[in-house]
């Protein structure tokens, strides 16, 4: 499998300008690419795949610079945001058409093989339109694997896809990487399959890119609001709403630890008792009891707070409008933001 | 792609009474439009006439020409106008709604117009006139003047929907096959056509529907029509002008006769053609495109 290495490239599309972006993909290595949406994730996987003109930097595959290579040249399983299938040709058709391009002699007995391996075999002959979303994602990536490609690039793979399905592709994406050692870049929203899934993430905030680096550091220093966000910050404050209030205890208090791009606090802990010393107070809007624990939200001096209580919670549960003291742990704050990214 | 297999809810529209009758009454009106003159033609020929019509030569010559005539046109028609469908769908250039306005235009206009137009084109000691007559392509009172007429005022069905068809081609599956390997050519044969034929092909239809209703341009440019290029019958006339020309000579019996014959043959012409499309003859039908 081929190493790619993208450099500092730059490209345009009708005004929004992409770039610098870097990327570096060893065999077996899977970059997630995050942002919220018009964020340029798209723009740059078409980038990739040969759609849109690299106008500054190179594409490197082993070495070779094939940023001027048509897409078709490059080796690459481009799978579109809705996939792409075509629509006229059965399941079978569909795995089939890279290998009739190629002119394989055994193009039935491979493509027998990848229906088998992706448990298409009985749907062989539906066509797209028939398939449930799951089955047209694993159809997808039957196609995409049948050109033989030197890296993977998938947009949004998880969309429209229930928890099983979910599941069920994270695990063949993860066959790629570890059996095939095909590279993969993702584009996604789905923070849990990324972390399960990447090893290494690129964010993106108006075509720039905002981060670059692995899970740990992306969790630790997420770059800006959005990413605080992606990865489960659920209170994130910008200067402004701060700033409002910054004659209150709590929001000036934030204020000290806010970057410029605001500041970040995971979920305080709710100390349920009287007694011990707790920082901060403030009124319970609602508590909904969730997968994660309780969460609470607590309106504090004009700020709203999510604070979560882990099972299993105290019954009853908090009525709106009681009082509940919490605390705030340095661990769970982080400072969001811009530095020389906002200078540019 | 929408998620989700197995057969689609249909779910009824719920409706009031008097919601329900006005739409009948207005449709039931356009119906009775539709159906009424068709009537009146069979009722004032009596049966017997519209069997000697069948079986008079001169009217199987012309019914005969007509639809070979308009044959050729719509293939004609296929070869140049999905490319320029192709083209308005997949480019943006100074002077496209220009382009799309002069297609329009034949649909537009009298085509009598269009008729007079050909007949300065290539009025007799012009150059274009001695080059057609030279390369074997005559127009006056040949098939090739029925067929130019035909093709110009119907094309622009073919145009517009080929346009419209390949304009709903999801770009993301062009790119999906090029990104396989197809190459530009390689993709528009074997995805971008494929998937837009089912619109192209009801485009055609209609391109032939309008090329054999065509009076107006045919009046000026080939009124009786002489054996030549590939018409080597006796001389004779399109179905529109032989029947323009009975009723001007006050035969209205045969006028309705005729006329009804015709309307026999076209109607199970489409008839066949639908009925072929319902049964799955036609390719895209396997494909089951609705969800």
């Amino acid at each position: 499998m081929s190493e790619w290495l993208v450099d500092a490239v730059e490209s345009d599309l009708d005004g929004f300008h992409l770039g610098p972006v870097d990327l570096s993909l060893a065999p077996g290595r899977a970059v997630a690419v995050l942002g919220s949406s018009g964020a340029g994730k798209t723009t740059l996987l078409r980038t990739l795949a040969g759609f849109l003109r690299v106008r500054r930097g190179r594409i490197l595959r082993d070495g070779t610079d094939i940023s001027d290579w048509m897409p078709e040249e490059r080796s690459l399983g481009y799978v579109p945001q809705g996939l792409g299938l075509f629509p006229q040709r059965t399941v079978f058709g569909n795995v089939r058409y890279p290998m009739e391009l190629r002119g394989h002699l055994d193009a039935d007995a491979r493509t027998e093989a990848l229906l088998d391996r992706f448990h298409l075999t009985g749907l062989r002959r539906r066509y797209p339109a028939r398939l449930s979303a799951g089955e047209q994602q694993r159809v997808a990536i039957a196609r995409a694997l049948a050109a033989e490609p030197e890296l993977v690039v998938w947009d949004e793979p998880w969309q429209a896809l229930d928890v099983e399905a979910r599941h069920e592709l994270g695990l063949v994406l993860q066959d790629l990487r570890e059996t095939e050692r095909i590279p993969v870049v993702v584009v996604t929203h789905d923070p849990g399959l990324a972390f399960s899934l990447a090893d290494s993430f690129v964010v993106l905030d108006h075509g720039r890119m905002r981060f670059s680096g692995g899970p740990t550091d992306l969790l630790e220093h997420p770059p800006d609001a959005f990413t605080a966000r992606f990865v489960g910050f659920e209170n994130v404050y910008n200067r402004t709403s701060l700033e409002a209030h910054r004659d209150r205890p709590f929001p000036a208090w934030l204020l000290t630890e806010a970057g410029p791009g605001g500041v970040a606090v995971g979920n305080p802990e709710v100390v349920p008792t009287t007694g011990v010393p707790s920082t901060w107070e403030g009124s319970v809007r609602s508590a909904r009891p969730s997968p994660d624990g309780l969460s609470v939200e607590l309106a504090v001096d004009e700020l709203m707070v999510m604070a979560r209580l882990p099972r299993p919670w105290p019954e009853p549960l908090p009525t709106v409008g009681e009082r509940l003291r919490f605390n705030v742990a340095r661990t769970v704050v982080r400072r969001l933001g811009g530095d020389a990214e906002d200078a540019r | 792609m929408s998620a989700g297999g197995g057969t689609p809810v249909r779910r009824r529209w719920r409706s009031g009474p008097y919601w329900l009758a006005l739409q009948v009454a207005l449709s039931g009106s356009l119906l009775l439009l539709l159906l009424l003159p068709i009537v009146a033609l069979f009722t004032y020929a009596p049966f017997s006439r519209i069997v000697a019509a069948a079986e008079n030569t001169y009217v199987r010559e012309a019914i005969w020409l007509t639809l070979y005539a308009s044959g050729i046109a719509v293939l004609v028609t296929a070869l140049l106008a999905i490319p320029l469908g192709y083209l308005l769908a997949r480019h943006r250039f100074f002077g496209r709604s220009v382009v799309e306005s002069l297609v329009a235009l034949p649909v537009a206009v009298p085509h009598l117009m269009v008729g007079l137009g050909i007949f300065f084109l290539v009025l007799p000691g012009s150059p274009l006139y001695d080059f057609t007559n030279a390369i074997g392509f005559p127009v006056y009172d040949t098939i090739w003047g029925v067929v130019v007429v035909m093709a110009v005022v119907s094309a622009p069905y073919t145009v517009l929907a080929s346009q419209l068809s390949f304009e709903a081609v999801d770009a993301r599956v062009i790119e999906a096959a090029r990104s396989l390997g197809a190459g530009g050519a390689t993709t528009f044969i074997t995805v971008t056509l494929p998937t837009a034929l089912r619109g192209i092909v009801a485009g055609l239809l209609l391109t032939w529907a309008r090329a054999v209703s065509e009076i107006g341009g045919i009046l000026i440019l080939a009124y009786t029509i002489y054996p030549g290029g590939p018409y080597n019958g006796p001389v004779t006339n399109t179905i529109s002008v032989y029947i323009y020309d009975l009723f001007q000579a006050g035969n209205l019996t045969d006028a309705a006769a005729v006329s009804s014959l015709f309307l026999l043959v076209a109607f199970a012409l489409f008839l066949t053609v639908r009925i072929g499309e319902r049964a799955g003859w036609l390719p895209w039908r396997r494909g089951d495109l609705t969800p």
